[in-house]
């Protein structure tokens, strides 16, 4: 079945339900639906199996337009459906909770409730998740109208307190993993409670790293945006960036030299390299196998030295511009490439042979935190972690982008969806990563690294979506025609595979729950993006200037 | 007349004995430098550079230069005397075992069983404390180390039986004097294993370092415990690391004869211990155990029956 032949069905199931229909571009399905409509036409799009929910983006349309948007995006390989809600501002927004019908759906709704203030009907879970308890009530950073003075801080605490000493009851007590724990090397905070050492119950709470950088997208021009894009996360800079860009040049109607996008190919399948040897690490480090830490942290040197060759970077390699690449892959680039890979590879299959092989890591991995396929289903998982429950979910591979049409890799999937699978999944997208990049290598197009991206895009709105080394990142971007975009929406994939660990901690013991956390390689940093204040001792707020001043002073010493 | 003399020889030299060599200063110098050669052999093997030698001296005099916070919950008695206790425990259990190969400072019918004993006290003083301070990681921490206890105890102390019953002695330098002439690793070669195991189970080694698995829960027992009462258990632990190794050194691989012998055999001993630290990935509490109870404990037992039988039979 074509995709054309897929978004005929989608329209289908819609019937009625749908108002008006557009096709932005030819992968994608566009209906606006009735509020009072939308539970059910999510309900029939998702029991008749069309696709998964991919992401739920708010957006405010402004005071003029006097309109809010929620969109619903469902994604069946190359096709995308987007379910348009629009309600009135200037009353409560109020959309029905989708989360009975699709479980995950309800951190996207959370994310709504938070950051634009729409009442999510049926959403029983007022806590917070991505928004600091200093945060005042009804102040949603995310609205059109939103002031910085509305966010002064306030001494109020949302997060319910803790039973004295943790002790829920007899030998009940909780256990706080995070914000600050070794365990975790990003910020996130994680109540475990346990009976001895058996979990009983799971929950947690994001947004330590929140920088605004969805709202302060909005501030800046469509070049700047690109470096503050890179930035939403260290380990798949390149993605963030390569999404970003190649979104905009959708927009733009501007057609990325074969080069360029060879070139950008190269550093994603490095940077994949560099962030699963970086997680194969970590997850040594939690299972208390150190050498292995130590051993795939010293060859994560390798690929890191690649990447500052090419791009001059070691972590936010900054290789893209809109419309193309900055950095050329030269004769010695390229022999020191083939160079570093035949080492990796080397050294990646030695790894996979000690995660299938050593008894006492398997006693760690095998047979823990398995998912089934339907399970990873049900919770709408992503990338590897979805992979090794035999779900192939790779947009590479689904819905190939860019030059993985010239060079296209293979979807790598487990079947026994255990922590053991998902080493060997990730092990194993490298070796066929490292083929790839050896073939782009050997056969780079010649021509142009960029063409020019005009200053301003045209009006319209695209999606963009990518596989990170986490899974699938999904951008949302807007344009009302101007030099700043008018709403940029970034659903990352840690945020999907969250449910992983919540559902599967429970019952498990304390010991394994490093473990499951580690198994999704979670990215915090990705997950939390959106408060847009920066702040410097207590109560003071900072406006931009201030900052960049303070950082320039700082710095001249 | 005698007076002089016999206070030099009665009181003078035991305290020199007990206090500076061997036994006391010379113990905790030689604890920190066995420390160091096990961190630097297990940075090695991952492939790191490791600290430099004196490192764990200076962890100690910084850990003694450091704040000790009291947590309000906790009984300050048992929080500062519980390092005390620690330490002591191990000190006294070294007067009993043949360090740098001489003699034992003091010695009786038995005391290899008072030593066991003595070795105990510091995993019960780290399970008292973390119970003591009341964290929840401690708690955790805590009752791991004890399960530990109750998992490693039994067959450690059947793996001390074996070169015990060959001798025919219930004394650690009877036994050490058999021991040169038989290389009972050779013999008791189970035995051998699971004490060495065993030993790095009551150091809470990796693997065996579930009580203070630093991904789950931080520090463990002593995640409240800070400046001295820190340093105190740490010199605890490294002095506890020297008499294990001596007392298998000693028991296993032919007797310790003077300090070359000891210096040879204890470090091979510890670069054995380093391998394993570095090679097998970190037990959850269960599958320790489950370890002990399946394999270690009943392969000990088995051992000891066999000896038993020979024993009986050809003697």
């Amino acid at each position: 079945m074509n995709t054309e032949q897929v978004l005929k069905q989608a329209e289908n199931l819609l019937g009625t339900w749908n108002k008006e229909t557009s096709h932005p571009d030819p992968t994608r399905l566009d209906a606006v639906v009735d509020t009072n409509d939308l539970h059910a036409s999510v309900q029939a799009v998702h029991e008749a199996g069309w696709g998964y929910l991919t992401a739920i983006t708010g957006s405010d349309l402004g005071l003029v337009d006097g309109r809010m948007e929620i969109l619903y995006h469902f994604c069946s390989g190359p096709a995308v459906l987007t379910l348009r809600v629009r309600q009135s501002r200037d009353v409560q927004v109020v959309v029905p909770s989708i989360a009975d019908v699709i479980p995950p759906a309800s951190f996207f709704e959370r994310e709504l409730q938070e950051m634009l203030g729409i009442h999510v009907e049926g959403l029983n879970n007022s806590d917070r998740l991505f928004i600091s308890d200093d945060w005042p009530e009804g102040v949603y950073p995310m609205r059109a109208d939103f002031t910085l003075e509305q966010a002064a801080p306030v001494s109020v605490s949302h997060a319910a307190p803790l039973p004295e000493e943790g002790v829920v009851s007899g030998n009940t007590f909780v256990v706080p993993i995070g914000p600050q724990h070794p365990a975790l090397k990003e910020p996130g905070h994680f109540e475990f409670t346990v009976d001895g050492e058996i979990v009983t119950a799971a929950r947690m709470r994001l947004g330590y790293a929140h920088r605004g950088i969805e709202k302060a997208a909005e501030k800046r021009n469509w070049n700047q945006n690109l470096y503050l894009f890179e930035r939403v996360c260290g380990i798949c800079s390149h993605t963030h960036a390569m999404a970003y860009s190649m979104g905009v040049e959708k927009l733009a109607q501007v057609e990325v030299p074969l080069r360029a996008q060879a070139i950008r190919e190269l550093v994603a399948g490095l940077e994949r390299v560099h962030s699963h040897l970086l997680w194969l690490g970590v997850a040594a480090h939690e299972a208390g196998f150190d050498t292995l830490f130590m051993y795939s942290w010293r060859d994560r040197e390798t690929v890191m030295n690649l990447l500052e060759q090419i791009t001059g970077n070691r972590v936010n390699y900054s290789a893209n511009v809109l419309g193309g690449v900055k950095c050329e892959i030269g004769p010695e680039q390229s022999r020191s490439v083939k160079e570093g890979l035949t080492y990796l590879e080397g050294r990646i299959r030695h790894y996979l042979d000690v995660v299938t092989t050593d008894v006492m890591f398997l006693n760690r991995t095998r047979g823990i935190g398995t998912i089934s396929f339907d399970e990873a289903v049900r919770f709408g998982l992503l990338g590897p972690t979805a992979r090794a429950s035999g779900l192939v979910r790779d947009v590479r591979v689904e819905a190939p982008y860019g030059a993985y049409l010239r060079y296209p890799v293979s979807a790598v999937t487990e079947t026994n969806g255990d922590l053991e699978a998902r080493f060997v999944v990730r092990l194993k997208e490298l070796l066929v990563s490292c083929f790839t990049m050896r073939t782009i290598v050997d056969n780079l197009p010649e021509g142009p690294l960029s063409v020019r991206v005009p200053r301003k895009i045209p009006v319209g709105e695209t999606i963009s979506r990518m596989e990170a080394p986490r899974g699938e990142l999904f951008y949302y971007i807007r344009s009302s025609g101007g030099e700043t975009p008018a709403r940029i929406h970034v659903r990352t994939p840690s945020l999907c595979n969250w449910v992983s660990v919540l559902e599967k901690a429970v019952g498990r013991q304390l010991a394994d729950v490093p473990m499951l956390i580690a198994g999704m390689d979670p990215c915090f940093s990705c997950n939390d993006r959106m408060v847009t204040v920066s702040r410097s001792g207590g109560s003071q707020t900072w406006s931009w200037e201030q900052l960049r001043q303070h950082g320039i002073e700082y710095y001249k010493r | 007349m005698n007076t002089i003399p016999n206070l030099w020889v009665l009181s003078i030299i035991p305290m020199i004995n007990i206090l500076i060599f061997p036994t006391g200063l010379t113990l905790i110098l030689v604890g920190m430098f066995y420390e160091w050669i096990d961190r630097k052999l297990v940075a090695r093997l991952q492939n790191r550079i490791g600290p430099r030698w004196f490192q764990p001296f200076a962890d100690i005099v910084k850990l003694f230069a450091k704040e000790q916070i009291n947590p309000d919950k906790a009984n300050a008695l048992l929080f500062f005397g519980l390092p005390v206790l620690a330490l002591s425990g191990a000190l006294t259990a070294a007067l009993y075992v043949p360090l740098m190969g001489l003699a034992p400072v003091h010695s009786f019918p038995g005391d290899l069983i008072v030593t066991i004993y003595l070795l105990s006290l510091l995993t019960m003083s780290i399970g008292l404390a973390g119970w003591n301070t009341r964290s929840r990681f401690s708690l955790v921490g805590a009752t791991r180390a004890l399960t530990q206890t109750f998992a490693y105890e039994a067959p450690f102390m059947l793996a001390m039986l074996g070169p015990a019953l060959a001798a025919g002695s219930w004394q650690i330098n009877e036994i050490n004097t058999y021991a040169s002439g038989h290389w009972m690793v050779l013999t008791q070669p189970i035995c051998f294993l699971v004490a060495l195991i065993g030993l790095m189970g009551k150091l809470e080694l990796p693997p065996f370092d579930a009580p203070e698995a630093e991904t789950e829960i931080v520090a463990g027992a002593l995640t409240d415990y800070s400046g001295r009462g820190l340093a105190i258990f740490n010199i605890g632990k490294s002095v506890e690391l020297v008499i294990g190794i001596t007392l298998i050194a000693s028991f296993y691989l032919g007797g310790l004869g003077g300090i070359l012998p000891f210096l040879i055999k204890t470090i091979a001993l510890l670069l054995v211990m380093s391998v394993f630290q570095s090679l097998l990935t970190r037990l959850r509490i269960d599958q320790t155990v489950g370890l002990w109870w399946r394999f270690g404990a009943i392969l000990a037992l088995a051992q000891i029956l066999v000896m038993i039988v020979w024993k009986g039979y050809f003697q």
